[in-house]
């Protein structure tokens, strides 16, 4: 019994260890799209405006 | 090339720990009085030092900001800085369930927890306060003081094991309490967690630099308007 509660809190702590860090990486990709996104539009903003200046 | 780099340090460390892992869970025998349960102790020790590791480099990047301004040690000094929060809330979570298991209870006011808490509240209040000015220089200086005010917590939950009577375990990596076998097994862990967490720096360095794009070129985008 002691055994079998040993092994059920052993999973939760490497469960929890690695749900926090593949969260983070989910959050990392996530930050690193919506920015490439940004950066994207921003690009083309100044480069239109540029160009109607021209 | 960096991304190249980026992906093999992360594959390798993630490799090395799958092949640890055989190790800790197949090969390594129980701990006598607390039975499987000490495993967690292969995550939750390399988990605080990689964080310290981490918040270590943004100490000495911080210093380099207020000494040369370089916009370059502070993005290293954020990147590292919010890595080592999230290795340092595995080491918080990971020993809270340790404790629920050894003690019977999820979480103690101990020296050492608490000075670790501590640790976790100030570095996310360098993230938190990081977005909130606008001011490259300001936000770079203010976050290179709050820094160094943050590290000063460092040592103090290092030593606090040794300083005050806790009711966490005392120190056995100094003091060779930890027979060689699982002492080898601590620092393997080490090693991959520690290429993982690298591999995650560099990722956040990365998005760091887009984001100082963005708001370049904003700036430029207002100055146009």
């Amino acid at each position: 019994m002691i055994e079998a509660r040993n092994f059920m809190f052993l999973f939760y702590g490497l469960a929890a260890a690695w749900l926090i860090v593949i969260g983070y990486i989910f959050y990392l990709v996530r930050r690193d799209r919506k920015l490439s996104k940004e950066l994207g539009r921003l690009r083309n903003l100044i480069g239109d405006g540029e160009r109607t200046e021209k | 090339m960096r991304e190249k780099f980026i992906y093999a340090l992360g594959s390798l460390g993630a490799l090395a720990l799958v092949a640890n892992m055989y190790n800790i869970f197949l090969v390594l025998p129980d701990e006598a009085n607390q039975g499987a349960i000490y495993r967690i102790i292969f995550f939750h020790v390399p988990a605080a030092i990689i964080a310290f590791t981490f918040f270590f480099v943004a100490l000495i990047c911080s210093v380099a900001f207020l000494a040369f301004k370089s916009s370059k040690a502070d993005a290293v000094a954020v990147a590292s800085t919010e890595v080592g929060v999230v290795f340092a809330i595995v080491n918080l979570v990971t020993g809270s369930i340790w404790g629920r298991n050894i003690w019977g209870i999820w979480w103690t006011w101990d020296y050492r927890i608490t000075s670790m808490f501590v640790c976790v509240l100030l570095y996310l209040g360098y993230l938190i306060m990081r977005p909130a000015i606008t001011d490259p220089t300001q936000r770079g200086t203010l976050s290179a003081v709050l820094s160094i005010f943050a590290f000063c917590d460092v040592p103090i939950v290092w030593f606090s094991i040794r300083w005050w009577r806790t009711q966490h375990p005392g120190p056995v990596l100094e003091t060779g309490g930890l027979p060689h076998a699982m002492a080898m097994a601590l620092l393997y862990n080490f090693i991959a967690l520690l290429m993982i967490g690298t591999a995650l720096v560099l990722v956040r360095l990365r998005s760091e630099h887009v984001q100082r794009e963005i708001e370049s070129l904003r700036r430029l985008a207002l100055v146009e308007a």
